[in-house]
């Protein structure tokens, strides 16, 4: 929704964007050399289709982007590493909350420390795996603990076991892990969602780990930064309130982020020529003013990881396939397929009768009137039409049909959730678009009537 | 989504039904055991047989070549992982057909699953595991599924587990080389799962965060070799979230321009010259108001019919004179089309596929009242004819007038009141006026529009004594007896047909409450038709 908002408030940058030629999108044929090209896709190996397939794994695992931080040492990877390796060295529990924006790469980095510990302390760790999204339920949460715990030390997991059956079972081997001095650590992902309700799984994981006998962390991962407010009392004074934040990349970072994803490593297999041609014009590129304007655009609208990770994919899919090499085009086009404003678009795809619906709503709205419906719209488009001598002018059921697929295309909505009894024409709609989006998107309509624009802009 | 000219894009075919057709047709002499189909293999995770060239998939689908561009390099060469893509669009702009297309010609093993189709989470879950597993349901397994999963939890463990065996299968079939021919195989260790009219999503259940759930899809499986699709008809800023979700690569399909509406118009279209010239003259009025295809077409079948009928025989190419008498013999219809654009229905035209004849279907039901020929296109009892007026009376005049309206002598023509139009009485007015086209018709108990129906019914025996005689069941002595039983069984019926609605009952006075959803125009065509006085009884503010 960031993304949006912002937009909307730089129609100049975004008319830009739009007009920035695209090859493919001109009169609807393909060029010539693009079925050269799709030959290639369906043949066998090539050094360009091998690039982009290493490079596309690149950027699909979820972990790579973070591994070019995990020499710093004020990174969250080091503290994070720290924090766990200890509590596993000196047989202690804890808890920890990663907190940040969606899209800045908890679990990612989460994941790598994970993945090092478990090579420096081969049997002494299990992980236990959680989602908000999925295990909310504590019934449901307890079950799969107890799955992954049998799964992991190769018992039998028995689907028919009770609620009360699970949660001894996982206290039973807390205990026992802590006397192997084996650390359980457990990865509660979208942590606010197990936050809902009455927290027993919560309360039971945390009152456990009170114990002396267990040794065990507990790591919610949640995009909420009032997390931990949202635990009860007696969960609350059971955890410790550690917290480390993520946040976005720094400027600075984009260009390291870059290089590190793009370049293309050496010892690949890949012909050597190609790929120092290719790194060579990247490098080049990377320094291009050019190519600076396009990622300062992108990182105005929204800086995460996540969305960086799209914008290069995206780029790297307009990669021409005969030459093989990334140009800034390709930045440039990506740019404009992932910021997409919807409401525009689905402006611009009106008829113009619905057009003039969505015209006869605002003016409704401009006079306060509380809420309006297809019978008030329907008096306003009359009167419009009488004052104005507007030559479309259709039946009532033409402009109903029309009312229905402005509601299909959610440029308005029903006012009230019950779908009974009322008939549509009664229901009471609202916009859901603003007089500046409208406007705007009249603008860009291809042959709007001018009358329309003079309906907006005047009253009565 | 998409009604074109060639068949094998129109017809939404799941992958089952078209397998069983194929092995149907290939031994036609035991068509009759047709339920012993052979048991499903991984290549049942291909789309269509035939193989597709590139030429075609762009021919096939006219101003679509853009996006069909941008999707097959999101896809990208074979085995390369994706992120999950988000295709959107309005209706009718070959979403759907697109992608499987795509599919087909890029000869990639998926799974598809609607969200009509499978309309709560269960059906979906199974329905996707019952694909990957390779399962059939048949009468011997009792038309069961593989697996029974509720919870996404069970899903997401059962998918991974189905998943990683169909990516194994698939790893292994690369190796050999292909022994059965005929049948396509599966290019590349991807497997894609695609989901179809994902907006529906939204509804299911407004508390539980299946979208979140099902855009975190990729995420929580962490399986490379898996790529996501999501089809739908609303944008991404539709989808709400609490605290959001894992956004994926957006592709949009616009509507089509006028330009590709008349390509794909013309395909399939005998004489090329004489349509031509027809989309001349039609098509720029009715794309001001619709640029669905679908619906253009079914305008433009019978408008077409009527074009040619000076032609006779003629099958040649039109000369200008001849294109102007043409036009001139048009003119008149299309002005008058246009206001009707949506009353022609279930047109049986080649190109309307299953999917656009039902959408008319709906539309049909919803439109019924708003008929605005003459003659009432339907049949009805009498009685339930004045049990609908009863209803609509009952509607749209105040209880309180009930008395003064219907009282022994009946009709109250001649008790009209006069009043002084002050300045405060015409804003009143008004503003009961605006009221009424806020509120709409308002609602009544079962017993008052049984009163007004006996008053209705009386009044007409009084005053029609002549003509009772010809109009047979209604008069006679016994009709009021007889009434009551038949009468509530009309009363169903008429709610079945959605002219009255049933609402839910006042807890104030714990009976149901009534509401007719019948237009005035439709309520003066039936009374015209009893010859009642309709206009007599409605209370005018």
């Amino acid at each position: 929704m960031y993304r949006f908002i912002f937009l909307s408030f730089f129609p100049r940058h975004f008319r830009l964007l739009l007009t920035s030629p695209s090859w493919s999108a001109e009169k609807g044929k393909p060029p010539v050399f693009l079925k050269n090209q799709l030959k290639i896709y369906m043949g066998q190996k090539n050094p360009v289709e091998e690039a982009l397939v290493l490079l596309r794994a690149r950027l699909c695992s979820p972990n790579f982007m973070f591994t070019l931080f995990l020499d710093s040492p004020d990174s969250n990877y080091s503290k994070l590493k720290y924090i766990l390796s200890s509590s596993v060295t000196e047989a202690c529990n804890n808890s920890l909350l990663l907190l940040g924006p969606r899209g800045c790469g908890k679990i990612a980095v989460l994941d790598l420390v994970l993945q090092d510990l478990l090579k420096e302390y081969p049997d002494m760790i299990s992980v236990i795996n959680l989602n908000g999204l999925l295990h909310s339920d504590d019934n449901c949460a307890v079950k799969e603990i107890a799955r992954q715990l049998c799964l992991q030390h190769e018992l039998v997991f028995s689907k028919m076991a009770s609620y009360d059956d699970n949660s001894q079972f996982i206290i039973a081997m807390l205990q026992e892990c802590g006397l192997a001095h084996k650390t359980l650590i457990f990865v509660l992902d979208e942590f606010d969602l197990f936050a809902q309700g009455k927290q027993r799984l919560l309360y039971s994981l945390l009152d456990a780990m009170q114990s002396v006998t267990s040794q065990a962390v507990v790591i919610g991962v949640s995009c909420r930064l009032d997390a931990d407010q949202l635990l009860e009392k007696r969960v609350r004074s059971r955890f410790s309130h550690r917290k480390l934040l993520f946040l976005p990349p720094s400027k600075d970072d984009l260009q390291r982020i870059f290089e590190h994803i793009l370049l293309l490593p050496e010892d690949s297999g890949l012909p050597y020529e190609y790929v120092a041609d290719f790194n060579s014009k990247l490098n080049n590129m990377l320094i291009d003013k050019k190519f600076k304007e396009i990622v300062e655009k992108l990182f105005n609208s929204d800086s995460t990881f996540n969305h960086i990770v799209r914008f290069l994919f995206s780029a790297l899919c307009h990669m021409d396939l005969k030459s093989g090499f990334l140009s800034l085009e390709n930045f440039r086009t990506a740019l404009s397929s992932i910021e997409t404003q919807a409401k525009l678009e689905s402006l611009k795809d009106c008829s113009i009768l619905e057009l003039y619906i969505l015209v006869c709503m605002k003016r409704l709205e401009v006079k306060e009137k509380e809420t309006c419906n297809f019978n008030s719209i329907m008096k306003e488009y009359k009167n419009i039409h009488e004052s104005f001598q507007t030559p479309d002018y259709y039946a009532r059921n033409v402009c109903l049909r029309a009312f229905e697929h402005l509601l299909q295309r959610e440029l308005i909505s029903f006012l009230d959730n019950r779908s009974s009894g009322q008939s549509i024409e009664f229901r009471p709609v609202k916009l859901l678009i603003s007089w500046q989006e409208l406007h705007q998107g009249l603008k860009q309509y291809r042959s709007c009537p001018a009358v329309l624009f003079k309906l907006m802009d005047r009253e009565g | 989504m998409d009604n074109q000219g060639s068949p094998q894009t129109t017809r939404r075919t799941t992958r089952s039904s078209l397998a069983a057709a194929n092995i149907n047709s290939e031994n036609t002499a035991e068509s009759s055991k047709s339920i012993d189909l052979q048991p499903m293999t991984i290549n049942d995770l291909v789309y269509g047989n035939e193989s597709a060239s590139f030429d075609e998939l762009i021919s096939n689908f006219p101003g679509r070549s853009s996006q069909i561009i941008d999707l097959i390099r999101l896809l990208g060469p074979i085995n390369s992982p994706i992120f999950p893509l988000f295709i959107y669009g309005g209706a009718s702009v070959g979403k759907t057909s697109v992608v499987l297309e795509i599919f087909r010609y890029l000869k990639r093993p998926f799974v598809y699953a609607s969200c009509i189709s499978c309309y709560n989470p269960k059906i979906l879950f199974e329905s996707i595991l019952n694909q990957l597993l390779l399962h059939r349901k048949s009468e011997s397994n009792g038309y069961s599924s593989a697996k029974r999963c509720e919870k996404p939890s069970d899903f997401v463990n059962l998918l991974r587990e189905a998943l990683r065996r169909v990516i194994d299968t698939l790893k292994g079939n690369k190796g050999k080389s292909s022994s059965k021919k005929g049948a396509v195989r599966p290019r590349g260790e991807m497997i894609y799962l695609i989901f179809d009219n994902f907006e529906l999503l939204r509804e299911w259940d407004k508390s539980s965060n299946i979208v979140p759930f099902v855009f975190k899809l990729h995420d929580i499986l962490r399986l490379p070799e898996v790529g996501l699709i999501f089809i739908s008809s609303a944008s991404l800023d539709t989808y709400y979230a609490d605290t959001g979700f894992v956004e994926p690569i957006p592709v949009y399909f616009p509507d089509y321009t006028e330009d590709n509406v008349r390509q794909i118009l013309m395909k399939g279209v005998t004489n090329q010259k004489i349509y031509s010239a027809f989309l001349d003259v039609v098509l720029k009025p009715f794309y001001r108001i619709t640029r669905r295809v679908n619906e253009l077409s079914a305008a433009f079948s019978p408008l077409f019919s009527k074009y040619c009928e000076p032609l006779g025989d003629f099958q040649g190419v039109p000369n200008e004179n001849l294109k102007r008498k043409l036009f001139a013999h048009l003119q008149p219809y299309v002005a008058h089309s246009l206001n009707e654009i949506f009353r022609v229905v279930n047109q049986p035209s080649s190109e309307t596929s299953s999917n656009n004849t039902r959408k008319l279907k709906g539309t049909s039901k919803k439109l019924g009242m708003y008929e605005s020929s003459d003659e009432l296109d339907f049949h009805m009892s009498t009685s339930a004819k004045y049990l609908l007026i009863s209803a609509f009376l009952a509607s749209r005049n105040p209880a309180t007038l009930d008395g003064s309206l219907f009282d022994s002598t009946g009709g109250s023509d001649n008790r009209k009141r006069k009043r002084k139009s002050s300045e405060k009485a015409m804003e009143q007015k008004e503003t009961a006026e605006q009221e009424l086209l806020m509120k709409g018709p308002g609602t009544f108990p079962l017993e008052r529009l049984l009163a007004i129906f006996q008053c209705i019914t009386s009044v007409v025996e009084y005053s029609t004594v002549e003509e009772s005689q010809t109009d047979g069941g209604t008069g006679g002595d016994g009709f009021n007896s007889l009434l009551m039983s038949d009468v509530l069984l009309q009363l169903s019926s008429l709610i079945n047909a959605n002219f009255i609605s049933k609402g839910t009952s006042c807890p104030l006075e714990g009976s149901t409450r009534y509401r007719s959803t019948v237009s005035e125009d439709m309520a003066l065509k039936v009374a015209r038709s009893l010859k009642f006085p309709l206009s007599k009884y409605i209370y005018r503010r």
